[in-house]
């Protein structure tokens, strides 16, 4: 069973009195343990894509569902509960906060949701990572690659069923770019999250279990593995 | 009988009724001197009226008038304060300078005060504020400092003083007390320092002096006086006044005295003599009063017939405000002839009811 | 031009894009701005009114003459004689009270038969006082009544008109016989002759005043000289508005005090917009880099930024003239209050905008925002183009120079210690200024090592205590170091400014408390009614002193009388009092801790006295020292015998043996009667008793009690001006926190999206910047009291005691201090709702990619 769930999904957005139809009937299931790669060019609604599974945004029709459960109809104390509990961002420059230790970054949802035991399940998702013994540090000291992973913790600290990256490679050279995505890879067999990641990199193509390629807002191209 | 003006305008006008705390000059009044020199508090007005015309080194002519008013306010005997006023002490100084054709005059008005202004027979002084008589022995001392002016006289009178008038009364309207007790010394010899403007110079001269005090007002139908005195060259003087009526004609009560070589004076009444203007005018470009600056005397009984001019038609005493009036006081020079034969002199005129009429009549 | 453009573009447009911010800034700096020129205006007003239709009907007189007690009027025959071209004037000058109004108005007594017909001889009608000369003119013919006035226009009645005046103790139905105009519009005045004058205030063979006029052209000096000569030695001649003078000297140290307190809001206005250029420069470092590249030079950069400044500055400046107005009006009644319950009879003035005070206004407002930011500016200048437009900009966080401040911050201390162990200069306490000034600087310089251990410290217990919002908070303020230390810096002074004067006033009323519970012994206190002030002494009828002190019930009647006197160059009162009551009664605290009733015999009979604390240090004196009095016309020497703590006035005073000043002034008349009653009596049996025998007088009756509330009433009055000068420094620090709150959400806004994205709820961002605020509050409250606490020591110890020669023991005002601090807390809390409404709205879609 899939747990996420877009069906006929179409956002506009309008600014300026100008309306941009930024996703238009898109349709997409991705079960748990998929790794799902969004390609396609820049402005073609990768981003609104992840924000709508996210529950960070609502579609202007169709039904985003995350395990079964429709995002329309949410407070947002409900979303931000539902984010809490189900999704997890990873983003394309990291977006550490530079204040707090490694240690900390990857225990802030965990203590913005308010859970018990942060500690020790953000040594754990370090050591998924493969950064154990880097706690103690702060993101500035650490090299892009080792950001980027523990970005990936954060995202999965609180073990989410939805993962959600957006150009996480963008801003590192290939060889680390890579090494990323097999992490992403083996974390999404590993925790049976549903994944997704949009990227330009074609080596994403080649690790993923789906590839949905977008153009203007419309999926062009669903090729499954 | 000088210069009723100010007082009978500015000042009788405050304090009607006050009169019958007064006394007023009756026939047989007893005259001792010096006592009769200073205060007369019983009677609410006096005066002491010195003019004078002198000559300095350089031959250059002036005439000057001090003159020493009191008038009686008050005799309520419970105002006992410092500052309370029983009278109000009035002072003019006048200035002419006749050949430089500039006169200088100012005014002054006071209460008592602490020592302000006054009249006291022990100190043998008048005073009001820096301007004062003051008498050493025979000799009279004359000091008044104005802005620009100082006057620093000593007079020596050459003759003994002189009542006025008849049985001790100098009589200016019908009834009785509608008269003052007058005094003159009408011939002080005079020397002394005048400073105009910061510049000392030596004068002689011939001084006259008045002292008037009374109890009364004009009568409703007097609107003004002439007045003149006359100090002659053989040693005589003359002192004339005649009232103007509404009517233009000349009042009865008009008089005058004689004084001979020997200081007897005569009385004249008016029709002893006739006293008239020659036709010369002056207008005041202050008050725009219009003057008769030059005139004629004829007293037949003495032989007399002289012609009074000035050298400076222009010794108005304007006021600068409405309470106290105008008039003309100034040196006058005489010619004329007694019997006959040729005689100068000098003397002083005073002129008034000429500006604002209608004040005068008060 | 297109430099201006650039600049336009690049530095000022950025601004209008948060007008909250931009407009709290502004307004920070106006109300600042405000306060310099209210404080200025209405002191101006305050003070430059004593007496002034006093001053402004003394005419054009070059000279006058004085003497303590009155001028001996017979001095005046003496000058109208001498045989110079004086023109000699007499005054009698006090004041009598409209009874319909309230005011008190001066009441001048001229001799109205010379000056009126002087007046009336001059003709020069250009002169600016003809139309009262005029009055005068005419005054002379209504001189028969003695209850005739002139009462200037001002005063609302017509001739014909009657006025009741309430003259010492008695009521005067008055007949307005003229009515002249005010010369300014609240120049109240009343004329009366001299001898009216002189009856209705009950004092006779003296005046207070003689003036002369010189001649044109003559030199004063020589004339001073030549009329000394022939006056007695008691007499002074003086140059005429000595007196005036010598008020504006007296009443120079208050107002130099509450100027300098004025300047509080400025400080904190200053540290405020050191702060929002320091974030300029931050924020936009790229822009800096992108213009240099694009060929500005560094001197085009720091024009910019000082120019952004001078902007601001200019903004506020022209906020604050009107805004300084309106508080004007306010401040000058406090002022005026004071000044008179305190040092000499005023009517204020009115408040004129000169050109001069729209300069001070823009020059304070525009020199201080450019001064604030030339730090900032000069780092801006740095900028090299290279660095700005690197790759991957990060939140520039300023080197904050921790140790090396810490010990700038040290030495400044120390150099703080020093200067407060300085003396006065010139009668001014520089370096007592100049210690807080320190003070406050070392205060900024510890700042930052402060913000960063207690943030850091806090961020833990915080984080445990109210959670993860917390604790982010607590590092957001620790990481953006500098930016935080200004900021608690800023409010830091205020808070100080507050507490330290808040601590001193607090200090001093307590003193003024327990003193007055040794000084206030007698029964019931008796005054002339009308409104108190400290240079005027009307006086009770002698009947009514006999008549009470025969009434049953009473025991003893101390009868006091004053003087307005001068010595030295210097306002004071010189008093007199019945020692055989006071030895049996009084209980006094002297500086020697002698009893008092061994001090007070001393004075009996002999030219002995005892002078006031601020007396002493107005004027160098000391117990045992000698000091010579005019007194009437004579000269006498009296010997300090003892010296007496005095907190009811700052005009020095000097007390002696009622007897003993009567051998010089001979007015048996007092101004005030202490009653003193049998030991079972009763109070308000008596006080009714005299109520009744002083039916016909205008008496005021005190019993202890109200004199103590009146006396506490009166203080409080007094310092209500210095807490409304605390309160708009603390209300810019509060504002400028709230300013600086939203622009770190602004600066933060990427962080607050991401923390959306991370599961954060907007009831947790609006919790984390309030947590912001009131962290930022509960260090500005801590750093505030304590350097409050030093500052205070400052104040009572070196300023006060230099400004004013007033010993205060120091008291912690502990009630007023908590609730102060509570109310800046709440303060600050509450200026974080503004910002957490802003982090709240802000679309984490939007600024998650925003670089």
């Amino acid at each position: 069973m899939a747990i996420l769930s877009l069906q006929n999904v179409s956002k506009e957005y309008t600014s300026d009195r100008q309306s941009v139809r930024a996703l238009d009937g898109v349709t997409l299931d991705v079960a748990g343990g998929e790794f799902v790669a969004l390609v396609g060019r820049s402005g073609c609604g990768k981003s609104t894509l992840l924000h709508l599974a996210g529950v960070m945004d609502f579609p202007t029709s169709g039904t985003v569902g995350i395990e079964g459960q429709p995002t329309s109809d949410l407070s947002d104390a409900q979303q931000t509960l539902l984010r809490r509990e189900k999704i997890g961002f990873v983003f394309q420059s990291f977006q550490l906060l530079h204040t707090l230790t490694v240690q900390e970054n990857v225990e802030l949802p965990l203590q913005l949701a308010g859970k018990a035991g942060a500690r020790e399940l953000a040594i754990e998702r370090l050591q998924w990572v493969e950064l154990d013994g880097l706690g103690a540090r702060y993101p500035l000291q650490l090299s892009g690659g080792q950001m980027q992973r523990v970005a990936i913790a954060r995202a999965l600290a609180h073990s989410p069923r939805i993962l959600l990256a957006d150009e996480p490679t963008g801003n590192l050279d290939t060889t680390t770019g890579g090494m990323i995505l097999e992490l992403l890879l083996r974390l999404t067999r590993e925790q049976k999250t549903a994944t997704i990641v949009a990227t330009h990199s074609l080596e994403a193509t080649s690790v993923c279990d789906t590839l949905v390629k977008l153009r203007d807002g419309r999926v062009e191209e669903v090729t499954r593995r | 009988m000088r210069s009723r003006r100010l007082l009978f305008v500015f000042l009788l006008a405050w304090l009607p009724g006050a009169m019958a705390q007064y006394k007023t000059a009756l026939p047989g009044y007893h005259y001792e001197f010096p006592r009769d020199h200073y205060n007369h508090e019983d009677f609410q007005t006096e005066w002491w009226y010195t003019t004078g015309n002198l000559v300095a080194a350089d031959g250059r002519h002036y005439g000057y008038e001090l003159t020493f008013f009191r008038q009686g306010v008050d005799r309520d005997p419970s105002k006992t304060g410092s500052w309370d006023i029983q009278d109000f002490y009035l002072a003019h100084l006048a200035l002419s300078d006749l050949d430089g054709g500039r006169f200088y005059h100012a005014e002054r008005t006071n209460r008592a005060g602490p020592g302000l202004a006054g009249i006291d027979g022990k100190e043998k002084r008048i005073w009001n504020g820096n301007w004062e008589i003051r008498w050493n022995a025979e000799e009279e001392a004359l000091n008044a400092v104005g802005e620009n002016v100082l006057l620093q006289f000593s007079l020596h009178s050459e003759k003994p003083p002189v009542i006025h008038g008849e049985n001790g009364v100098s009589q200016k309207a019908a009834g009785a007390g509608r008269a003052s007790h007058y005094i003159s010394f009408t011939r002080l010899s005079t020397k002394g320092t005048i400073s105009l403007a910061g510049k000392s110079v030596g004068v002689h001269g011939t001084s006259w002096m008045d002292h008037e005090f009374f109890t009364h007002s004009l009568g409703a139908e007097q609107v003004g006086w002439d007045w003149m005195s006359v100090q002659l060259e053989d040693d005589t003087e003359l002192m004339l006044y005649q009232f103007r009526r509404k009517d233009g004609s000349t009042d009865p009560f008009s008089s005058g005295t004689y004084v001979n070589a020997q200081g007897k004076p005569v009385h004249l009444t008016a029709e002893d003599f006739q006293l008239v203007p020659t036709g010369e005018t002056w207008t005041s470009g202050v008050t725009g009063a219009n003057y008769p600056v030059a005139w004629s005397m004829e007293i037949p009984k003495l032989g007399l017939k002289l012609r009074a001019t000035t050298r400076l038609k222009s010794q108005e005493l304007a006021s600068g405000n409405n309470i106290a009036p105008s008039y003309w006081e100034g040196a006058i020079a005489i010619a004329g002839t007694r019997g006959g034969a040729s005689v100068q002199g000098a003397g002083y005129l005073e002129m008034t009811g000429y500006a604002r009429t209608m004040e005068m009549g008060r | 031009m297109p430099r201006w453009k650039l600049f336009y573009r690049v530095m000022m447009r950025p601004l209008f894009r948060e007008p909250v911010r931009l407009g709290l800034m502004v307004l920070a700096v106006g109300l600042g701005v405000a306060v310099v020129l209210a404080i200025e205006l209405a002191g101006n007003a305050a003070a430059g009114s004593f007496h002034s239709s006093m001053e402004s009907l003394a005419g054009d007189n070059d000279l006058e003459v004085v003497a303590w007690g009155g001028v001996p009027e017979a001095l005046m025959g003496t000058l109208a004689t001498l045989p110079y071209p004086l023109r000699i004037s007499p005054r009698m000058e006090d004041f009598a009270v409209d009874t319909r109004t309230r005011e008190t108005v001066p009441l001048i007594g001229l001799d109205l038969i010379a000056e009126g017909s002087r007046y009336a001889s001059e003709t020069d009608a250009s002169n600016v006082n003809s139309k009262y000369k005029a009055t005068l003119e005419k005054s002379v013919r209504d001189l028969e009544n003695p209850e005739s006035v002139w009462i200037s226009a001002s005063l609302g009645k017509r001739t014909g008109e009657r006025i009741s005046l309430l003259i010492n103790d008695r009521v005067l139905d008055c007949v307005v016989r003229g009515v002249f105009p005010s010369t300014s519009g609240n120049e109240h005045a009343i004329l009366m002759d001299i001898a009216g004058a002189q009856r209705a205030l009950n004092r006779f063979g003296r005046v207070d005043r003689i003036l002369i006029k010189l001649p044109a052209n003559s030199t004063v000096e020589d004339w001073q000289k030549k009329l000394s000569s022939v006056l007695p030695p008691g007499v002074e001649v003086r140059l005429e508005g000595t007196g005036t003078e010598e008020n504006r000297k007296m009443l120079a140290a208050f107002r130099w005090n509450l100027r300098l307190l004025s300047y509080i809001a400025l400080v904190v206005g200053a540290f405020l917009i050191y702060s929002t250029i320091s974030v300029s420069v931050v924020r936009r470092r790229s822009e800096i880099g992108i213009v240099r590249a694009l060929g500005a030079e560094r001197r085009d950069v720091l024009a910019a930024f000082l120019g952004e400044a001078a902007c601001l500055g200019l903004a506020g400046a022209l906020m604050g003239l009107p805004l300084g107005r309106i508080m004007a009006g306010g401040a000058v009644k406090l002022m005026a209050a004071t000044v008179e319950s305190l040092y000499v009879s005023s009517r204020p003035g009115a408040i004129a905008l000169t050109p001069y005070s729209l300069a001070l206004a823009l020059l304070i407002g525009v020199g201080m925002a450019v001064v604030s930011a030339l730090s900032p500016a000069r780092e801006a200048m740095q900028v090299s183009p290279v660095d700005a437009m690197a790759q991957g900009r990060r939140e520039y966080v300023a080197r904050a120079h921790k140790g090396r401040d810490l010990a700038i911050a040290a030495v400044l201390a120390g150099l703080a210690a020093l200067a407060a162990q300085m003396p006065a200069f010139r009668g001014k306490p520089f370096f007592g200024y100049l210690a807080a000034v320190l003070l406050i600087a070392a205060a900024a310089y510890a700042m930052p090592a402060l913000v960063n251990f207690i943030s850091r410290t806090a961020a833990g217990v915080l984080g445990k205590l109210f959670g993860v919002e917390a604790m982010l908070a607590s590092r957001s303020l620790a990481a953006s170091l500098r930016r935080t230390s200004v900021l608690v810096g800023a409010l830091a002074t205020a808070v100080a400014m507050m507490v330290s004067v808040g601590i001193m006033v607090g200090s001093f009323r307590q003193t003024v408390v327990s003193w007055m519970n040794h000084q206030l012994p007698a029964d019931l206190y008796l005054r002339p009614a009308g409104n108190a002030a400290s240079d005027r002494h009307p006086t009770i009828s002698m009947e009514l002193v006999e008549t009470i002190a025969k009434l049953p019930g009473v025991a003893a009647v101390d009868r006091l009388r004053a003087y307005e006197i001068s010595y030295d160059g210097m306002p004071a009162t010189l008093a007199s009092a019945d020692l055989r009551v006071l030895r049996a009664y009084r209980e006094s605290d002297f500086f020697s801790g002698r009893p008092t009733g061994e001090v007070l015999a001393e004075l009996r009979g002999k030219n002995n006295i005892i002078v006031s604390e601020p007396f002493t240090y107005k004027h160098k004196v000391n117990t045992g020292d000698t000091i010579t009095l005019s007194l009437g016309e004579a000269r006498a020497s009296f010997q300090i015998v003892d010296i007496y703590y005095d907190y009811a006035s700052e005009r020095g005073y000097i007390l002696m043996d009622r007897d003993v000043l009567l051998k010089y002034l001979p007015d048996e008349t007092p101004t005030n009667l202490a009653v003193f009653l049998v030991p079972d009596a009763k109070v308000a049996e008596v006080r009714k008793a005299i109520q009744e025998v002083a039916a016909g007088h205008r008496i005021l009756i005190f019993s202890d009690r109200d004199l103590r509330t009146e006396a506490v009433r009166i203080f409080d009055r007094t310092f209500a001006i210095t807490y409304a000068l605390e309160a708009v420094a603390v209300v810019v620090g509060v504002m400028g926190i709230a300013g600086a709150l939203i622009a770190l959400v602004i600066d933060r806004r990427r962080e607050l999206g991401l923390l959306r994205f991370l599961g954060a709820s907007s009831g947790q961002i609006r919790k984390m910047i309030l947590v912001e605020a009131g962290l930022l509050g509960l260090l500005a409250n801590l750093a505030g009291f304590v350097l409050g606490y030093f500052l205070s020591l400052i104040l009572v110890f070196v300023i006060n005691k230099q400004s004013f020669g007033w010993t205060i023991r120091f008291h912690w005002p502990v009630a007023v201090l908590l609730g102060a601090l509570t109310v800046v807390y709440a303060a600050t809390l509450v200026s974080g709702l503004y910002p957490a409404w802003v982090a709240v709205r802000l679309n984490p879609l939007e600024v998650i990619h925003e670089e």
